[in-house]
């Protein structure tokens, strides 16, 4: 086993980018380094890296540029399978197991025995064995789509440590199984104390104080620097997290009216993989108002944006728009009710990339006259229309009706999403991330727009992780967390320590 | 704007085609034939003189039609292989209305009518199982081909059939057949309802709403909900519409295709217009303008073949063989970026274009 | 009515099984690979073509050999343009079905006489006879062969992967396991399982060989793997209810007394009528691997 102490991985100036969908470096010139036998905390938003620097530790990503060394040897990393070989094992954030197999038969497949071998008695057996070591219990002949979530990622743990690695890498190993964590502290404590290296990458403060012997911090792709434990605090963390400057306040004037547009009641919903992604959220949006939810991605926002535009069931609750119930009803009804909806997945939802820039600016608005008559389409006057947006909001096309939205960059598509859901002066905006991959000019532009259609009366449902945009843009703040809203805070009064805390520990300050 | 502007996809069907023919070179020669006067008398008895190129339209009538059904359920995004029992069920309706002795104007119209009608409703079982139970319409159209073909048979054998002559039904009254365009040829006007109906697919798609919506469907169904469109309402227009072509084709062969005008038991004259037109939309890019030129040439290999068979003594079989690669190798959507020397080509023209 | 009689019909659909439960079990193990082979029905008829002619030069046991090796070669033309083309498996499955239509017919007409083939009687298979009709060995066969496949797929690790592959394709590779050369395999020793089906109808149960030999078995098989759920012992189980539809309307076609009340025309349409309603009814609990008919691409 490796000295303790010494450092068993390394990174220096890693850097990776992908050309063509983001407009900056995602990791930007990044050194780390993990000791044998410590606990490496990297702490940072969504967004920061955190996920793909693993990805790249563990080989599933390929680097861009700098070096990766194990034990202080150089190596290129071309696949999980080399990782593994190195002696780095990760447990992913979004579980690498196949659903309908058991336990026991997720971890054979990765196995170097023989094809026709039926491996699994001797698997169970060794489950059974690790488990009790690390007290991480978990029953081999459990199908996972049967397990709990929490359980699940226990499987996907078992499934690393049973190549015995020497480097560990997990990537948000709490974000399902916060009740258990003092578990896996225990377990990776003792895994520390053999001499394996832990990296462990978490959004939660207090988790890398407690698990962490040194603690690195990434923003924006760039790294912070690196802290031990023992010598740092809550707050220092929150700044070098969140960074340190004044908000911007935006002129406004304070919120006249007092009709209700969107009203949100007790909304149940479940996510992709059938666990609960709403557990009750309550809420609701005045007229030219503008509630921004702030926080990390995956504690419900967009869930709760899919089940308002009706892009996903809610199983109880209520979404009542103008005063009239409509829960679960298709989107074109919620389109006619004045809904507009900048979606998060801007490529896969918002705009249909084979078809061209015309077809996708007049997308919602082809079924209406002007744009079509009677049945058939006015080209005409969808040419003009789209000239028009994409003049007003500076997006770069190179022609409106021959080539495919598909080849222009992400920050242009967002333009011609922007320009086509607000033109209209929605009486109901739902934003979730918008500002996401657009250039300094253009967020300007947005942040103008959004004010603009508070004053003329719009209700603004805003999701971002930019905390400097929310508190800018919002009246009102929400804190969610695990599908519920655990804080809501006046646009004024709170300051972003307080807000970034919420964040970081789902609690307030006390 | 709709029209297959990129080079991409014409050069995908010529290497398609290209290999195509390679493939049907290579059996020919393995089976002791000459290749080359075997293409020569193919293509002379496609467009060599009048009468061929004549024969050559009157075969792609029908197949324009079945093409369309195909290529609307494939720009919907879904796989209608109906068209072959859609059409057997358009023919013999449009046969049936002869039965009642109608003026002649009437009874065009309504053998038409009927003719559409009935490929149409043959059509809603699978829209409506693929809506309601997502039935994969594969399988339901297939056994659907299946069923129609032997309720055909049926049809055939006992309720329309020629009193005089049992193997065949009655012919389509004479008054309510469509007249030739070329005498001495099988060329009708029908090839007009055809032109006429790719025409209406073409604007259908690329010049109403509903043909926006099917579009955008097939392209990318959840951006398609979360723009307000309704899947289920897309599904049953491409399978109705599908319907309606298919039943056309049936009523326009047997209604223009001499000497008989009727269908002989068995249906030796329809069957596989379902699946070649699968095949037409496939070369023709799934655009009706595509299509018409690939009809028109599978049209001529068909019509060349019996040339191919007569001068060369090959079978003209061998037409569908040289089809069947065609098809196979334009599944692969990025073909031209499999032969890299082609890609230097492909580099070539999009560095003129970009500079002109 | 006597028990000879329905010996007769329990083995008359014991041979019309064995084709559709040869396929359905091959597609079986190449759709829990994740490919959707549509193309079975040209692989059946074409094999059936080559498998007749194998067996005119070597032999009934060459003529099965030839069939399931057309098949294999089939399967990986096709899972070739599938998995490392990332070709579009259900049009590249009717560009087989177009080829091998045509070629057969081109075959057919090339051997004398046109539409139809006639397999010389030494060149067929053995059967076993019984005194209420012929037992051909390969009923055997399509009967433990899909145990075989079940005892592959779900009690060794090369099961677990091919099933892997077919559901979550990301954590099989991160798992080390080759996506595209494991689809290919199992595709192509799924469309062997159909060759040796169309060799058995020309050289064993029908033979003969027509362009219509295939009659839509390959479809009807595509339609039992869903009845099956991905388990070759149902497919086992479909394949007979299949056959013995099949066959029904065969005997049903020699009892003029029948046929005074239902046309033949009316029980040939049976086998696929009742595809269809089986389809229907069991669609809506079939649960297939997640990640079929969708080419693989590693981010």
């Amino acid at each position: 086993m490796q000295g303790k102490g010494n450092i068993i991985l390394a990174g220096k100036g890693l850097c990776k980018g992908f050309p063509g969908v983001w407009e900056h470096l995602i990791l930007d010139h990044i050194d780390i380094d993990i000791k044998a036998g410590e606990i490496h905390a990297m702490l940072g938003e969504n967004g920061a890296g955190k996920t793909v620097i693993a990805n790249c530790l563990s080989g599933f990503y390929s680097l861009s540029e700098g070096q990766i060394y194990v034990k202080g040897k150089p190596v290129t990393l071309k696949s999980p399978r080399d990782g593994i070989r190195h002696g780095i094992g990760m447990v992913h954030q979004e579980l690498a197991l196949v659903k309908p197999f058991t336990v026991a038969q997720n971890i054979a497949l990765g196995l170097p025995s023989s094809d026709l071998s039926f491996p699994l008695p001797e698997v169970e057996n060794r489950v059974r064995e690790l488990s009790e070591n690390y007290r991480l219990y978990i029953d081999p002949l459990a199908r996972v789509e049967d397990l709990s979530a929490g359980e699940q990622q226990r499987a996907e743990i078992i499934k690393v440590l049973y190549h015995d690695p020497e480097i560990l890498i997990l990537d948000e190993p709490t974000s399902l199984i916060s009740a258990d964590a003092e578990y896996l502290f225990e377990a990776l404590d003792n895994m520390a104390k053999l001499g394996c290296g832990i990296l462990f990458i978490t959004h939660k403060i207090e988790e890398a104080l407690e698990v962490g012997d040194r603690v690195t911090i990434l923003r924006l792709g760039k790294s912070m620097g690196t802290r031990e434990t023992a010598k740092t605090d809550k707050t220092e963390l929150v700044k070098l997290m969140f960074g340190e400057h004044t908000p911007v306040h935006l002129e406004r004037k304070p919120v006249k009216s007092t009709e209700i547009v969107l009203d949100v009641r007790n909304l149940e919903a479940l996510a992709e993989d059938e666990e609960p992604a709403l557990q009750g959220v309550s809420f609701s949006i005045r007229e030219g108002e503008i509630l921004g939810f702030a926080g990390i991605s995956g504690n419900g926002q967009s869930e709760l944006a899919e089940v308002i535009t009706g892009m996903r069931r809610a199983t109880k609750g209520q979404v009542i728009i103008h005063g009239k119930d409509y829960t679960n009803y298709a989107p074109r009804e919620i389109i006619r009710a004045g809904v507009a909806h900048i979606p998060e997945k801007r490529r896969a939802m918002g705009v249909i990339e084979p078809m061209t820039t015309a077809e996708n600016v007049v997308l919602k608005d082809i079924r209406v006259p002007p744009f079509s008559k009677g049945s058939f389409l006015n080209k005409s006057h969808i040419t003009r229309h789209t000239k028009e947006i994409v003049s007003r909001f500076g997006a770069l096309v190179s022609d409106l009706w021959k080539s495919q939205t598909r080849i222009l960059s992400g920050g242009n598509i967002q333009r011609l999403i922007l320009g086509r859901e607000t033109w209209r002066m929605p009486g109901c905006l739902v934003a979730v991330y918008p500002t996401q991959g657009l250039d300094v000019k253009a967020i300007d532009h947005t942040w103008e727009l959004f004010m603009r259609l508070r004053e003329e009366g719009s209700s603004i449902l805003l999701v971002s992780e930019d905390l400097d945009e929310v508190m800018a843009l919002s009246d009102r703040i929400a804190v969610m967390s695990k599908g519920r809203i655990v804080g809501m805070f006046e646009g004024g009064e709170a300051t972003r320590e307080e807000i970034g805390f919420m964040i970081a520990t789902g609690t307030s300050k006390a | 704007m709709g029209f297959p502007a990129s080079i991409d996809e014409l050069t995908k069907t010529i290497i398609g085609g290209v290999i195509g023919f390679a493939v049907g070179a290579l059996i020919i020669m393995l089976y002791g034939y000459d290749p080359i006067s075997a293409y020569q008398a193919l293509f002379n008895g496609a467009f060599g003189d009048l009468y061929s190129f004549s024969e050559s339209l009157a075969n792609a009538t029908p197949l324009i039609l079945t093409a369309l059904t195909f290529a609307i359920g494939f720009r919907g995004g879904m796989f209608n292989i109906g068209a072959e029992g859609q059409l057997y069920l358009g023919a013999l309706a449009a046969v049936a209305v002869s039965f009642f002795h109608l003026p002649s104007a009437m009874g065009f119209a309504l053998s038409l009518i009927c003719a559409v009608v009935a490929g149409a409703i043959w059509s809603l079982p699978v829209a409506i199982l693929k809506a309601t139970r997502g039935v994969h319409e594969v399988i339901s159209t297939i056994m659907l081909n299946w069923i129609s073909q032997f309720l055909c048979f049926y049809l055939i054998a006992r309720i329309l059939v020629d009193p005089q002559r049992a193997e065949k039904t009655i012919s389509v009254a004479e008054w309510t057949r469509i007249p030739l365009l070329v005498p001495g040829t099988s060329l009708s006007y029908g090839i007009f309802i055809s032109l006429f109906a790719a025409i209406m697919v073409y604007l259908l798609l690329w010049r109403t709403v509903i043909g926006f919506d099917i579009r955008a469907t097939g392209h990318n169904p959840l951006a398609a909900t979360y723009a307000g469109i309704e899947k289920w309402k897309i599904i049953l227009f491409v399978f109705i519409t599908g319907g309606l072509t298919a039943g056309l084709a049936g009523a326009v062969h047997v209604m223009g295709r001499p000497p008989v005008y009727a269908i002989y038991g068995g249906m030796p004259s329809i069957k596989g217009l379902g699946f070649e037109g699968l095949a037409v939309a496939m070369v023709g890019r799934n655009h009706p303008i595509g299509i018409i030129f690939a009809a028109i040439f599978f049209g001529g290999l068909l019509a060349g073949g019996r040339m191919m068979q007569l001068f060369a003594h090959v079978p003209l079989e061998m037409v569908r063989v040289v089809v069947g690669i065609v098809v196979l190798f334009l599944a692969i959507p990025e073909l031209v970026k499999v032969f890299s020397f082609l890609r230097k080509i492909r580099t070539l023209f999009i560095f003129r274009s970009k500079r002109s | 009515m006597n028990l000879a009689y329905f010996w007769g019909i329990f083995l008359g659909s014991l041979h019309a099984m064995v084709p559709i439960t040869l396929t359905a079990t091959g597609e079986v193990i190449g759709e829990s690979a994740g490919l959707f082979n549509i193309g079975l029905e040209g692989i059946i008829l074409l094999s059936a073509m080559t498998g007749a002619l194998g067996a005119e030069a070597g032999g009934p046991a060459v003529g099965l050999l030839v069939g399931l090796g057309t098949g294999l070669v089939m399967g990986l033309v096709f899972g070739w343009v599938c998995t490392y083309f990332k070709g579009i498996q259900l049009i590249a499955g009717v560009g087989i079905n177009l080829f091998a239509a045509g070629l057969v017919t081109f075959w057919l007409i090339h051997l004398g006489v046109p539409g139809h083939h006639a397999v010389a009687a030494e060149s067929q298979m053995v059967n076993i006879s019984t005194p209420y009709g012929d037992f051909s060995p390969m009923i055997f066969v399509a009967i433990t062969l899909p145990v075989l496949i079940y005892i592959l797929l779900f009690r060794t690790k090369l099961g677990l992967k091919i099933r892997a592959v077919g559901e979550n394709p990301q954590a099989a590779d991160v798992a080390g396991i080759k996506i595209h050369l494991l689809r290919l395999l199992s595709t192509a020793a799924g469309a062997s399982l159909a060759g040796l089906a169309g060799a058995y109808i020309s050289i064993d149960w029908l033979g003969s060989v027509t362009k219509e030999i295939s009659a839509g078995r390959g479809f009807i098989a595509l339609a039992t793997v869903v009845f099956s759920g991905l388990n070759p012992l149902l497919a086992l189980l479909g394949g007979f209810i299949f056959g013995f539809f099949e066959n029904l309307a065969v005997w049903v076609a020699t009892m003029p007394a029948v046929q005074k009340i239902i046309p033949w025309q009316f029980v040939a349409m049976a086998p696929y009528a009742v595809t269809l309603l089986v389809v229907t009814g069991v669609i809506g609990r079939a649960r297939f691997p997640a990640a079929m008919g969708i080419p693989y691409e590693r981010e």
